[in-house]
């Protein structure tokens, strides 16, 4: 059941793109995500950064994660280096109170923006 | 947040494709890269608005390492010696025109004081900490935290690297400030670690500039 506003967690959407040697599925990054908090910040800092992946389509993501804990979160993003052996950066392209904000603003822009990239 | 508007520079990078990485660097936001020890700079196609530059990594004995800075110091290249026991540090903190002493095990503040005298930067190889994991990583950390604290004690010019062999180790600006946090740095350092120590380099570096306080018009 929803509780009241005030009681709520506070959340932040982090939207994200995955550079990869090959295609990676979305559990082996979900495990590799929560791996690496769990290895910086200990399992009490993982469960106060409380991270969950809401969509992942093999390049472009949005992950969840506490307001306060932004900075924590990306440092956790960027010490993903390898998944089974398979080299991987991740480069977050914006924060966004919404899913609809994060998808809207940085997903689809750069989509938009690629084409131009090699021109400008 | 306006405090990532200025530009920024990786200055400790051994791509095998430096043109690849120039087109990932400038999409990650950096405005600059050094390349070490690569000399077809000239033919890389780059993109608009983003430098190549070229550095040289001194690895030498440690009785050798002062003769080596010494033939490389007015070539315009950027000079880093990669740090390790007590006596490569020392000779390269002595010695002038040395710009930046990566990842020092062992800082104390004799080499703290001489690293000062002769403005050599402390760099801080933030690649490190991306590729290791458990018990490795925490021994690096610790060394950082030390050099941190020597750093700020005498003032010295600190410096972000990551240490990227391909496109997989570059990580962005921002990224860079987060793994910073994990050793104490505040944001503040870390922006002027990536910005405002590699163009105080560069400006030393630049063929105008004889001396501090010096400049051919």
């Amino acid at each position: 059941m929803k509780t009241i506003p005030t009681l709520r967690e506070k959340k932040r959407y982090l939207a994200f793109e995955v550079m990869s040697e090959k295609t990676i599925n979305r559990q082996d990054l979900v495990r590799e995500i929560l791996n690496s908090m769990m290895s910086i910040y200990g399992d009490k800092g993982a469960t106060e950064i409380n991270p969950s992946l809401m969509s992942f389509d093999g390049k472009f993501g949005i992950l969840r994660c506490e307001r306060e804990k932004r900075v924590e979160t990306r440092a956790g993003l960027a010490c993903i280096n390898n998944i089974h052996g398979i080299r991987i950066s991740i480069l977050v392209l914006g924060i966004s109170g919404t899913i609809k904000g994060a998808t809207e603003k940085f997903i689809q822009q750069t989509l938009v923006n690629k084409p131009e990239l090699g021109k400008k | 947040m306006s405090l990532f508007g200025s530009k920024f520079y990786d200055f400790f990078t051994h791509p095998d494709d430096p043109a690849l990485m120039a087109i990932e660097g400038k999409r990650y936001g950096y405005s600059g890269i050094a390349v070490m020890g690569h000399d077809k700079n000239e033919k890389t196609i780059m993109p608009d608005d983003f430098s190549i530059y070229r550095g040289v990594e001194i690895q030498a004995k440690p009785s050798r390492i002062r003769e080596e800075i010494k033939k490389y110091r007015d070539s315009h290249h950027i000079l880093i010696v990669k740090g390790g026991e007590d006596e490569i540090n020392r000779a390269a903190v002595e010695t002038e025109g040395l710009d930046i002493l990566v990842h020092p095990l062992e800082f104390n503040n004799v080499l703290a004081k001489a690293a000062s005298d002769n403005s050599v930067s402390i760099g801080f190889n933030l690649g490190l900490l991306i590729r290791l994991r458990g018990e490795a990583r925490v021994r690096e950390l610790k060394t950082m935290r030390i050099n941190l604290k020597h750093a700020r004690k005498y003032k010295l010019k600190l410096i972000l690297t990551s240490d990227a062999h391909s496109i997989y180790d570059l990580r962005a600006p921002r990224e860079m400030v987060a793994i910073s946090s994990l050793f104490g740095m505040t944001e503040h350092e870390a922006i002027d670690a990536m910005s405002a120590t590699p163009l105080n380099i560069l400006r030393r570096k630049s063929l105008d500039y004889i001396q501090e306080g010096i400049e051919v018009i």
